[in-house]
């Protein structure tokens, strides 16, 4: 029985990472800019089948793939927040909602454009089918270098911003966009590179997501719903609160799906995520309040 | 009397007059209108792929029955609409091609879930339509004017259950998505393992969203069954399977209903897709009447061989054509009573009905992925290859 817990642990620590890679894009973006990106899983998924044509048209590995997909969707990104979202005015109380729109329809012409390219059957990919044996316990491989580079990635982001100029610039920006730029920042640039940034994770983490989940060009909603979860019960732009809600998502997941069965597992993150609304609305880390 | 007549138009001139007339008026009287074949089929979103070889197969039955000189010596002319894979989308045009379009006959859609949403308004307008929808409460008398021309649900995986009885397997764990056709499709495993002498040890079924599989095989797993089925549709029959090996669960057997027949599944799987079993209802290398042909004239038209739903729209369209031309006229009840009197030997075998328009000739069979390929493996008088029993295990 002992080794079922274990074995279960170690599934949902895995998954929690893979899911904080799926949202941490999400909560970059929304952290600095207040915007919610619905376009997020749209992006996810272009990155995911772009991994899977290079790979199924060209032979190339999805780890040469990843940082293929992210410089694209780092440009899709900039093209983006330039062209489309700067020209969008967000004072007042209805700017949230225009920028959400914005995304909104964004996510519509993504996902459609993807359909005319890859048409709209299950595609996936096989990378790292076997297991990693742990004693008794048997891992997924892929599982495993999904959540290993995921952890990298949000180390590497968290370095990012916390010790380079830039990254400095984004976290200040996100703090005050009028102090930023009475510091002399250039809030827009700032701004074009965060939300390109934030699409670039998007990507990379589709480049790796679809060697355990079949992609769909159509299936986009799921993800962003499960990204915006997970960053709301962490704490908006919080990235400890995202992590702390990555994995309590895939260990309760997992947990629930072999002890109460698969559909009270898909419930259980909303229940939980209800509950957290109840009594702490801010979210785990969040702070109370406009941040 | 008629010479010694003096008005302006004399009788000879009038008789003359209307002798014209009457010859003209045959000579300007127009061509008989095309035959109108309405439908509302998935184009676009997530189901559209086996939707479109249905679209396919139809396409390429109107177009054989015009080249032949149509029906009641009119020519077909399709038209379609895209419901987008959304039942009340479908139920819409459904009403838009009976009220506006007019068609006189009418196809079915894709899918279980949309011909049940259009099955009240077509019973309504007493159209018959061959239905695949494969499910069997559309056909229990509710909806006279519908027929199945597709194999009934139940009976999808009995083929697979006979081949795993043949070899000795006993214990079976069972998972199924929890969406309409594979919960009938359970129903019609139980039955059929029962009656097998084979133990349901383990069965659950799980959200269609569901992405990750690992919980739910590794508890399957700890059972040790002798067959692990799936009653599933592609990503999730691939999930399971990469739940299975990437933890290492091992079974003598994995079948799955929906998935393993579709081209993505080795696509997305490589090397384990082999040795997984499949269902399907119609295979190319069948000795059905005239599926050489049809396969030939498939592949040409579209470059791509036909699967199980470009066959059986194709058969459903051409027994249509049938059906009209042994009436004679275009009268739905009698083309309906004409259906369900018909026995005949189609590409996908042999059509029958039941008195409530269920189908009792069409089976299914089972497939397995050999070396990258799809290879026909049971029944013994249909196999192109023998099935490779017990599955080799996770490498």
């Amino acid at each position: 029985m002992w080794i079922t817990i274990i074995n279960l642990l170690l599934l949902g620590l895995l998954w929690g990472g893979v899911y904080l890679l799926m949202a941490t894009g999400l909560n970059l973006i929304y952290g600095v800019m207040k915007v919610v990106n619905l376009a997020h899983g749209d992006m996810i998924i272009v990155g995911g089948l772009l991994a899977f044509t290079l790979f199924s048209a060209h032979g190339i590995s999805p780890i040469i793939a990843f940082p293929l997909a992210a410089a694209l969707l780092f440009v899709i990104g900039v093209v983006v927040q330039f062209v489309i979202l700067e020209r969008i005015p967000v004072k007042g109380s209805l700017g949230e909602l225009r920028t959400l729109l914005a995304t909104f329809g964004l996510s519509y012409v993504i996902a459609n454009t993807s359909f005319l390219i890859w048409g709209s059957q299950f595609q996936s990919l096989p990378f790292l089918q076997g297991s990693v044996q742990l004693g008794r316990i048997a891992l997924p491989q892929a599982l495993v270098a999904a959540s290993v580079l995921a952890f990298c990635a949000a180390l590497v982001l968290h370095l990012w911003l916390t010790y380079t100029m830039l990254g400095k610039s984004v976290r200040a920006t996100a703090q005050s966009g009028l102090g930023a730029a009475c510091c002399g920042l250039n809030s827009r640039l700032i701004r074009v590179i965060t939300f390109g940034v934030g699409a670039a994770l998007a990507g990379a983490a589709g480049s790796l997501v679809i060697t355990l989940i079949p992609f769909q060009t159509t299936a986009s909603g799921e993800l962003t719903i499960q990204a915006f979860t997970i960053i709301a019960l962490g704490g908006l732009g919080n990235y400890m609160g995202a992590l702390i809600a990555a994995e309590i998502l895939g260990i309760v997941e997992v947990f629930t799906q072999y002890y109460l069965g698969s559909n009270p597992a898909s419930a259980a993150i909303y229940v939980i995520f209800i509950a957290v609304l109840i009594f702490r609305p801010q979210g785990l880390f969040g702070k109370v309040g406009r941040v | 009397m008629l010479s010694s007549y003096n008005g302006r138009f004399s009788p000879r001139l009038i008789a003359g007059a209307m002798l014209l007339a009457a010859t003209s008026l045959g000579s300007v009287q127009a061509a008989p209108a095309n035959i109108k074949v309405g439908l509302s089929i998935t184009q676009t979103g997530p189901y559209s792929p086996p939707a479109i070889f249905e679209l396919r197969g139809y396409q390429l039955a109107i177009d054989e029955i015009n080249q032949s000189g149509g029906l009641l010596g009119r020519k077909l002319d399709l038209i379609k609409y895209d419901d987008q894979g959304n039942p009340s989308t479908a139920v819409q045009l459904y009403q838009k091609l009976l009220t506006d379009d007019k068609v006189d006959l009418l196809v079915s859609p894709y899918q279980t879930d949309l011909t049940a949403a259009v099955a009240p308004i077509v019973n309504r307008a007493k159209k018959v339509m061959p239905s695949l929808a494969a499910n069997v409460e559309n056909y229990s008398g509710k909806y006279p004017y519908l027929v199945q021309a597709i194999t009934q649900t139940p009976q999808y995986m009995t083929p697979a259950l006979d081949l795993a009885a043949s070899k000795g397997y006993k214990t079976v764990a069972l998972l199924i998505q929890n969406t309409q056709f594979p919960i009938q499709l359970a129903g019609g495993i139980e039955d059929e393992a029962k009656k097998l002498g084979m133990k349901i040890v383990f069965k659950e079924s799980y959200d269609p969203s569901t992405t990750d599989f690992s919980a739910l095989v590794l508890k399957a797993g700890n059972l040790h069954p002798d067959v692990i089925v799936g009653a599933t549709y592609l990503a999730d029959a691939e999930g399971i399977v990469r739940a299975a090996k990437s933890q290492n669960v091992g079974a003598k057997m994995f079948a799955f209903s929906i998935g393993p027949v579709e081209p993505e599944f080795h696509k997305s799987l490589g090397a384990a897709a082999n040795g997984i079993f499949g269902t399907t209802l119609y295979f190319p290398s069948l000795k059905t009447k005239g599926n050489a042909e049809f396969v030939k004239a498939f592949q040409a038209k579209f470059n791509v061989a036909p699967d199980y739903h470009a066959a059986v729209a194709y058969a459903s369209m051409k027994l249509f054509g049938k059906a009209v031309t042994q009436v004679g006229s275009l009268d739905q009840t009698k083309i309906r009573d004409a259906f369900l009197k018909l026995s005949e030997d189609t590409v996908v075998g042999h059509f029958k009905l039941s008195p409530t328009g269920l189908q009792t000739g069409y089976r299914s069979y089972v497939l397995q992925w050999q070396d990258g390929k799809q290879v026909l493996v049971w029944p013994t008088e249909d196999a192109q290859a023998a099935p490779v029993l017990p599955h080799g295990g996770w490498k």
